[in-house]
Parts: structure tokens; C-alpha cells; sequence
């Protein structure tokens, strides 16, 4: 019994004691296991509300590196336009610097014209060509000479280029001269007097040929008994001149038909030298030639005018004048001007010719030269050749939005393709 | 016990021997009783204890299960929170960063901004600069023009058209 009991108590101590250890390690454990459940709620905790600030801060610097793009953005814009900007004074200071040198020499111009200075007027205009060439902006239409040079007359003697106008700044007849097509300078004034049957200010369209070894200018001039307008010859040593006109008479009036202009001398490919010209005035033109003696001084003995054009096409509006006679390829093409003079309407026609005499035939019913978006009312032109033995064509043209007298007839020179059935003007640059 | 037996079994005490055999059989049904319901009891005493302890260790292994868990958790949370805590300092940076710029940034936008004004004015003076020249440089070539032919009217009337604008271009050059 007593060992039972004791045996009893010894189990039931045992069973205590191992029963409070559980409980005592459970109580640790449980309690460990709280501490560490608080410390992860703790931690989750801090993560939430890092994350929480992770989030607005990401936030926050993606809103900001918004703003920097849209900034840099608008700073590119704002920067693309600064150098537009910039670019544009650039340009601006360019143009006015341009427009400042050449205004000072019109202004020099216009001061010695007004003292009967022509030759001093021509020098100050040639000195700024090229800054006034800038202004007109007719460099993709073949401006060479940016200055009132109407009717213009261009021909190779030597290796020179000479170039004869309308009476204008320069005087009675201008000349400029070139080596290279490109830049042109003022001689000065090809016909210094006049005739006595001439009146002053009215001489127009000269055509320069050498002819028996004397440079010959034919030219317009008014008569002024009778106000009407004829042709005239001068003669000089060279092709500067000055060309001297002793006539008592013109060479050619046609009063009848409402007067001579626009005079051009052919030479055949004997050597045979021809006049061509336009009689008559709006509705009533026509287009005349005639043969001249040997000398180029008065026409041949027996000879008399023969028609080679009258206006028949729309675009001519009833005019047709400044003829120029080319033989090229063994084929005669008549180049003429047609309509209002004074107008955009301006343009340069061609016509086939079975000889320096005629008969002619207009080669298309369009002009092969018209108003474009650097030029206006181009005409008055003549056909040269290069030293290469290229053909050219010098015409003049008004620059568009300043049609009309008094605005200036800028001298244009472009190369002309002749090797087709119809000549067409080139592009500059491409002769 | 076979002690106690074999004195219960003494002649002297058979004239009471019924009584006595009742009350001894009383007496050893009741210690027989005792020692059965203290074993009794020392077995439910045990059992419960055992049972208590075992309940205890089922806490403690659940604890400790739990416990495991919580720290696996812990380290995966401390690791994210430390990432977060570092991902948190980056960004923090760059918006320090990002702002600096943006301020540098507005301030050039704002810089270039004025420039262009001023370029802008500047490209507006010189365009009415250049309007006056254009005007007044197509007067007075048209003077020059009907001048050199003896119209000393046009180029009168040409000169006065363009009068404003050589005023103009007059003063802004200076």
C-alpha cells in the first residue's frame, strides 16, 4: 500500500511537474509567438505605410519627370522657335544690310541723274548690283543685272559680253559688260548724242552687230518733226562705243503704218546683213525685214520690206514686236515679244521662217516664255551665243508686284534650247 | 495482507465471529474500496494531468509552428520592408533630383522664353524696317527711272509716295 502510495505520488508529482513544464513552455512558446506576431504587424505595418510613401513619392517624381518632359518639350519648341527667330533677324539684318548699301546707291543714282550726271548715275547703280540682285530675288530666273535695262541687246565681241538697253539711267542707250554672264558692269552711255531730227529721252530697243569691221547699232528714235518713232543707225570702232549717228534722216519710219521700232540685225550665214522691226502700234503691228547693203548703213539698193509677222495668236493681244532672227541647226526661228509692254501680259513667242525674208509661221500658239513667280511681263528679248557656242536668251522683266513704269525692267539671261522642235528656256545654271 | 487474514482467523474471537466476519468484511470491502478509488483516483489524477500536459504540448507545437511561420514571415516582411525602405530612398532621391532639374528646367524654359520675345520683337522691328526700305527703295528707283528719261513728274510723284517710308527707314536705322 505504502509503496503503492508513494509509487502514486511519485507519478503524480512526476505527471505535475511535467505537466506544468508543458504548460510553462506553451506559455513561453505562446508568448514568444505574440511578441513575434506584434513585431510582424509591426513590420507589415511599416511596410504598408512605406509603401503607402513609396507610392506618393512615385508619385510625386512621376508627376515631376512629367513636368520635366512637358518642359523640355515646350523648351525644345521655344528653342526651335529662338533659332527661327534668330535665323530670321539673321536673315532680316541680311536683307536690310542688303536693301540699306543698295537704296544708298540709287540714292546716289537718283542725286547725279538730278545733276545730269548719267555716267556717274550708272557707275553708283553698277556698284550695288549684286546687293540690289539679292533684293529682287529673280536668282532662279536668271537676274543678272537687277537695274532698268530694257530691250536688251547681248553680244560676244572677243571674249567679252557687252549688253545694250533702252535709254535709262546710263543715258541715250546703255551699256554694261561681262566676262562671265554672271556679273555685269556699267560702260556708261553707248549713243552720247543724237541726231538732230531725234528728240531727247525717246530711244529704245538697240541691236549692236559688227559688220565690215564697224560695230553697228541700230536703234530707235522719235522723230521729232513728226513725232513718230523710226529707225536709226550709228556706227563706233569698238563695241564700247561711243556710236555716232550722223544722219540727217532715219533709216526707216513707216509712218503710214504708225511708225518703225524695235530694230534687230541678222546676218545671214553668207554674211549678208538684215534688218528685222516692228511697225505699227496696238491692234496694227507687224513684223518687218529687210536687206541692207554691205556696209550694215542704209538697206540694199532694190530691196523692199517683206511681212514676215502679224499678231494671230490669243496671247499676242495684237501686238508683236522686238523681232530677233536666229539660224540655228540650219533652221530660222523668228523670236518676238507679244501683247501690252507695260503689263504682266508680256511674253516671248517664236515662229519658224523658211529665210531671213519669210515667210513665218508661229512654231506653237503658247509663248515659250511668260509671267512666272520671279519674273513679270518678260520680252524684249535677244538670242546670243557663249563662248562655248551655247545659245542664250536676254530678255527683261518686271519683278511681280512692280509691273509697269515707272518700276524697272531688270536685266535676265537664260540658257535656250534650240535642239528640240520647239526652243524652250532653260533653267539658270543649266547651260 | 495474508497477515491480516490469518489473525482474523484466531479461536478466541469465534464466539463473535459472525459480527466480526460482517465487520471485517465490511472493513476489507471498504479498504478494498479505498485503495480502489485512490487508484481510481490516482489514475483520473494522472490522466488528467497527462492529458492537461498533452493539450499543453499540442499548444506548444501549434506555438511553435505558428511561431516558425511568424519569423519565415517576419524575414520575408523585413526583407520587403527593407527593399521598400531602400526603393523609398531611391525615389526620394530622384524627387530631390527631379526637382532640382524641373526648377533648373523652368528657369531655362523661362530664360528662352524672354530670349524669343525679344527675338520675336526684334524680328518685328527689323520686318517694318525692311518694309520701309523695300517701300522706300521702289520709290525712289522709280524716280531714278523716270527721271533718267526726262519725267521729272513721275519721279516727282514716285518720291512723294514713298516719302513715309524713307521717314520711316530713316529713323529706324538710326
Amino acid at each position: 500500500m505504502v509503496v503503492g502510495g508513494v509509487v502514486a505520488v511519485a507519478l503524480l508529482g512526476a505527471a505535475i511537474w511535467y505537466d506544468a513544464d508543458a504548460h510553462v513552455r506553451a506559455g513561453a512558446e505562446a508568448s514568444t509567438l505574440r511578441a513575434a506576431e506584434l513585431h510582424l504587424a509591426t513590420l507589415r505595418h511599416d511596410k504598408a505605410v512605406t509603401d503607402y510613401a513609396d507610392a506618393v513619392t512615385t508619385t510625386t517624381r512621376n508627376n515631376l519627370q512629367s513636368s520635366i518632359g512637358t518642359t523640355l518639350n515646350q523648351l525644345a519648341g521655344v528653342e526651335a522657335s529662338l533659332n527661327n527667330a534668330n535665323a530670321g533677324a539673321s536673315l532680316e539684318g541680311l536683307g536690310i544690310t542688303a536693301l540699306h548699301t543698295c537704296l544708298g546707291g540709287v540714292q546716289d543714282a537718283l542725286f547725279s541723274i538730278g545733276a545730269h550726271d548719267n555716267p556717274g548715275a550708272a557707275k553708283a547703280i553698277s556698284a550695288v548690283s549684286g546687293p540690289c540682285a539679292s533684293l529682287d530675288g529673280g536668282a532662279n530666273a536668271g537676274l543678272v543685272y537687277p537695274f532698268d535695262f530694257p530691250d536688251p541687246d547681248v553680244t560676244l565681241f572677243g571674249q567679252t559680253y557687252y549688253a545694250y538697253a533702252t535709254n535709262s539711267v546710263a543715258g541715250n542707250i546703255q551699256i554694261i559688260s561681262s566676262s562671265d554672264l554672271t556679273h555685269w558692269t556699267s560702260v556708261g552711255n553707248a549713243l552720247p548724242s543724237l541726231p538732230g531730227w531725234a528728240k531727247p529721252n525717246e530711244t529704245w530697243a538697240p541691236s549692236v552687230a559688227r559688220v565690215n569691221g564697224t560695230y553697228l547699232m541700230y536703234y530707235t528714235a522719235d522723230f521729232a518733226p513728226s513725232g513718230t518713232q523710226c529707225v536709226s543707225v550709228a556706227a563706233a570702232s569698238g563695241p564700247q562705243g561711243p556710236f555716232i549717228d550722223n544722219s540727217v534722216l532715219p533709216l526707216e519710219c513707216q509712218q503710214s503704218l504708225g511708225g518703225s521700232i524695235d530694230p534687230s540685225v541678222f546676218i545671214g550665214a553668207d554674211g549678208t546683213p538684215y534688218l528685222d522691226w516692228k511697225s505699227g502700234g496696238p491692234g496694227s503691228s507687224k513684223i518687218w525685214s529687210q536687206q541692207l547693203n554691205a556696209a550694215g548703213t542704209a538697206f540694199a539698193p532694190g530691196t523692199n520690206p517683206t511681212q514676215l509677222l502679224a499678231p494671230d495668236q490669243a496671247w499676242e493681244g495684237g501686238t508683236v514686236e522686238a523681232p530677233d532672227l536666229v539660224l540655228a541647226n540650219g533652221r530660222y526661228l523668228l523670236f518676238f515679244s507679244g501683247n501690252d509692254w507695260n503689263s504682266a501680259n508680256y511674253a516671248v513667242g517664236v515662229a519658224r521662217c523658211a529665210g531671213p525674208s519669210g515667210p513665218c509661221t508661229d512654231a506653237s500658239p503658247s509663248p515659250i516664255l511668260s509671267s512666272g513667280t520671279e519674273t513679270s511681263g518678260p520680252g524684249g528679248e535677244s538670242v546670243f551665243v557663249d563662248t562655248g557656242g551655247k545659245f542664250w536668251i536676254a530678255f527683261h522683266a518686271w519683278v511681280p508686284g512692280a509691273v509697269g513704269f515707272p518700276n524697272s525692267r531688270d536685266l535676265y539671261l537664260r540658257p535656250l534650247d534650240l535642239s528640240g522642235p520647239l526652243p524652250s528656256v532653260a533653267a539658270p545654271g543649266s547651260g | 495482507m495474508t497477515d491480516v487474514l490469518l489473525a482474523e482467523r484466531r479461536p478466541a474471537e469465534f464466539a463473535d465471529a459472525p459480527a466480526r466476519v460482517d465487520r471485517s468484511r465490511r472493513h476489507r470491502r471498504r479498504r478494498w474500496a479505498v485503495l480502489v478509488g485512490s487508484i481510481a483516483l490516482v489514475g483520473v489524477a494522472l490522466g488528467s494531468l497527462l492529458f492537461d500536459a498533452t493539450q499543453a504540448n499540442h499548444r506548444y507545437d501549434r506555438a511553435r509552428h505558428s511561431l516558425r511561420i511568424t519569423r519565415g514571415t517576419t524575414v520575408v516582411v523585413a526583407r520587403d520592408l527593407a527593399a521598400a525602405r531602400i526603393d523609398l530612398h531611391l525615389v526620394t532621391e530622384q524627387v530631390g533630383t527631379d526637382s532640382n532639374a524641373l526648377t533648373q528646367d523652368t528657369s531655362q524654359l523661362e530664360g528662352a522664353r524672354s530670349a524669343l520675345s525679344a527675338a520675336q520683337a526684334h524680328v518685328f522691328e527689323q520686318a517694318s524696317l525692311l518694309n520701309a526700305l523695300h517701300g522706300c527703295l521702289a520709290g525712289v528707283e522709280q524716280a531714278l527711272n523716270a527721271l533718267a528719261v526726262g519725267n521729272q513728274s513721275k519721279a516727282a510723284d514716285a518720291l512723294k509716295w514713298v516719302a513715309a517710308p524713307c521717314s520711316t527707314a530713316v529713323k529706324a536705322s538710326g
